[in-house]
């Protein structure tokens, strides 16, 4: 298998320019400026069917169109490393192996949508990936690649401005993260306007996520049809799939888009640990629902998630084995959900400690069926929400409870947990 | 230049700054010139207040809000939105342990039961040598080294709770 965005993960000092150059960086930069114009290279990203790895698979290549279509300037570039969808750790091994490669893609994204500004923006617990982001870019300035002139183009001029946040799940929604930007509290906007006509400081802006950036560069050197390729079936281009949870291997291995979720878990993760049975999956972060052993043969792209009513997400693919409990896990879920809604809007704020408390309850054995109806309707309910975060966050309390409906019935009518983790004195815990 | 903001009467509820730390306005106020440039930059001004005082006291946003040219409200509003930052005092080190799903299923609730027991206070409080206080927070994005635990901006994990006695006596050792 090729690599494309992990690909110099092994080199010595990986996060240095001299390493990155070495290994052929920033030559995709200088084609681009030598050879295409801004039209060619978004053209060539929507060839390459290039989607964006933060989650929502929007084409790449087509956001950086709408942006250099729009008038109103100066436009800006983002890039998007909030990264904190629980099961998730893929940005932060880019952001310390190999900052270079988005700092490329990302002045790629500027010449495509005729961008002049940018922020890098990464969350504030990352405190290794600032310190080789703020390098890498103090690097890139002054070998000529960020700043006034870029590689001799008096034409082309991006200034990229070093921000990290402080602690908040909810800033990595794109318009939130520009309110942060903003100096202001990191809630939601609403959209319309979208971000390529209304994005921070109210001006067309490209954001991106890491792995979304770092792709561009390879795309560049090797061509649309090439990046095509490397996905299966429809799917295009890689994925860096991270496992965690009940797994052997807690590991991040780049794969094509599209992958089985039994060679993920399987092949790479090896499995479940011995003498434990394999129980079911989460396949990309808290806000996927969790599937089951039955399922393990699906590819992880967006079209087949969609299919089992989950989503594709992050690809933060977390494993169960028997010793985990499902209602607890939907509890995780819920309690991290709660925590980290911003309290905005009503169906949200109320909703995500409504989910955790039918989770106590049916966890304590003061569950009854209703509550698994009630679920329902709060989940509809969740629906109404302002952003991303109350359609998502009932999501994985929901899938569990008809998933793994026989262990919530369990719990209800007999007050029966296989795992072991509620009904006992001290349980597993109740780690807030 | 005074900072006669200072003078103000402190918002019910919070301490005022010690005299002895006054002095440290002046320095925060000499930070803060290079971001009057960066429109939007609260978060890297309350950064710079909680490096110098462990903590955002009252004086620290009143001063924020006046050389940033940001109303008052608005920087305690971001103060308040964002877990990194505190209104209290801060011990030297925070320990911010994950209690999210992979975390969990392998072994948090035992990691933060070994740190509390180890600390002798629960999570939240400082302990009584003044030097930790263990937060439970959201996923840390180090779910490879689950269960993970950041002490302040350092990664450590996976820590299992038997790891719990070293961990602190390096900390306190000042190894850390
Ligand atoms: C609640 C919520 C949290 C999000 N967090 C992130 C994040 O941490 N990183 C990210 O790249 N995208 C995140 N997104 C998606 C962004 O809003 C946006 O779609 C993305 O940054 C666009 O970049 P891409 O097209 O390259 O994926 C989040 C969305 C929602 C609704
Ligand atoms: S859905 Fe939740 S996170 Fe989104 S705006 Fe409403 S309260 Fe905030
Ligand atoms: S779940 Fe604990 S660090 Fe991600």
């Amino acid at each position: 298998m090729e690599l494309v965005v992990t690909r110099n993960f092994g080199r010595p000092e990986s996060w240095t320019l001299a390493s990155y150059r070495e290994a052929g960086g920033y030559e995709a930069l200088e084609r681009v400026l030598k050879e295409m114009t801004p039209e060619d290279v978004s053209d060539l990203i929507k060839d390459s069917n290039l989607t964006g790895r933060g989650g929502a698979f929007f084409p790449t290549g087509l956001k950086w169109e709408f942006v250099r279509k729009d008038p109103k300037t100066p436009r800006y570039v983002v890039v998007n490393a909030d990264e904190s969808e629980p099961g998730t750790y893929v940005n932060r091994l880019s952001l310390e192996l190999d900052p270079h490669m988005t700092i490329e893609g990302m002045i790629i994204a500027a010449y495509a949508s005729n961008a002049e500004r940018g922020y890098f923006y990464i969350r504030g617990e990352y405190g290794l990936s600032h310190e080789r982001v703020k390098a890498a870019l103090r690097e890139a300035y002054e070998a000529g690649y960020l700043g006034q002139g870029i590689c001799g183009r008096d034409d082309f001029n991006l200034e990229v401005e070093f921000r990290r946040g402080a602690g908040a799940y909810i800033v990595g929604e794109e318009t939130a993260l520009f309110n942060s930007l903003e100096g202001k509290r990191g809630n939601p906007r609403f959209k319309p306007p979208f971000p390529t006509n209304f994005g921070v400081w109210g001006l067309p802006t490209a954001i991106n996520n890491v792995e979304t950036l770092a792709a561009a560069p390879a795309i560049v050197m090797n061509g649309a049809e090439w990046f095509k390729d490397l996905g299966i079936g429809d799917a295009a281009g890689t994925k860096m799939y991270c496992l965690s949870g009940n797994v052997v291997n807690p590991v991040c291995v780049e794969l094509p888009l599209g992958v089985t979720a039994r060679e993920v878990i399987m092949d790479h993760g090896g499995g479940v640990p011995e003498g434990r049975t394999f129980k079911g999956f989460k396949p990309g972060g808290a806000s996927s629902a969790p599937l089951t052993p039955a399922e393990i043969d699906a590819s992880l792209e967006p079209k087949s998630m969609a299919e089992l009513g989950t989503i594709m997400g992050t690809g933060g693919v977390v494993v169960f084995d028997d010793t985990a409990c499902m209602v607890d896990a939907a509890y995780r879920d819920a309690l991290f959900f709660e925590d980290e809604s911003c309290g905005f809007c009503i169906p949200c704020r109320e909703g995500t400690p409504n989910l955790v408390q039918i989770c106590e309850r049916i966890m304590h054995g003061q569950g009854t069926m209703d509550d698994l109806d009630l679920l329902e309707e709060l989940g509809a309910s969740m629906m109404a929400s302002f952003c991303g975060l109350g359609h998502f966050a009932h999501q994985p309390v929901r899938g569990a409870a008809s998933r793994f409906r026989d262990e919530f019935e369990a719990h209800i009518r007999d007050h029966y947990c296989a795992a072991g983790t509620c009904f006992t004195a001290n349980g597993n815990g109740r780690a807030g | 230049m005074a900072i006669h903001h200072t003078e103000l009467e402190t918002p019910p509820g919070r301490e005022p700054l010690p005299e002895s730390e006054r002095p440290k306005l002046e320095t925060l106020r000499e930070q803060l010139q290079p971001l009057k440039d960066l429109p939007g930059s609260s978060i890297e001004a309350l950064y710079a207040a909680q490096e110098l005082f462990s903590y955002v006291p009252p004086e620290a946003i009143t001063l924020i809000a006046e050389e940033l040219r940001i109303p008052e409200s608005q920087v305690f509003g971001v103060v308040t939105f964002y877990t990194m930052f505190s209104l209290e005092p801060q011990p030297p080190y925070v320990l911010r342990v994950c209690r999210d799903l992979s975390c969990h299923l392998a072994g948090a609730p035992k990691l933060i039961g070994a740190l509390e027991k180890e600390l002798g206070v629960p999570r939240g409080h400082t302990s009584p040598d003044g030097r930790f206080t263990v937060e439970v927070v959201s996923c840390l994005g180090l779910c490879d080294k689950q269960p993970a635990l950041l002490v302040n901006l350092d990664q450590h994990g996976p820590v299992m709770p038997d790891d719990v006695p070293d961990l602190l006596g390096d900390l306190r050792n000042g190894a850390g």
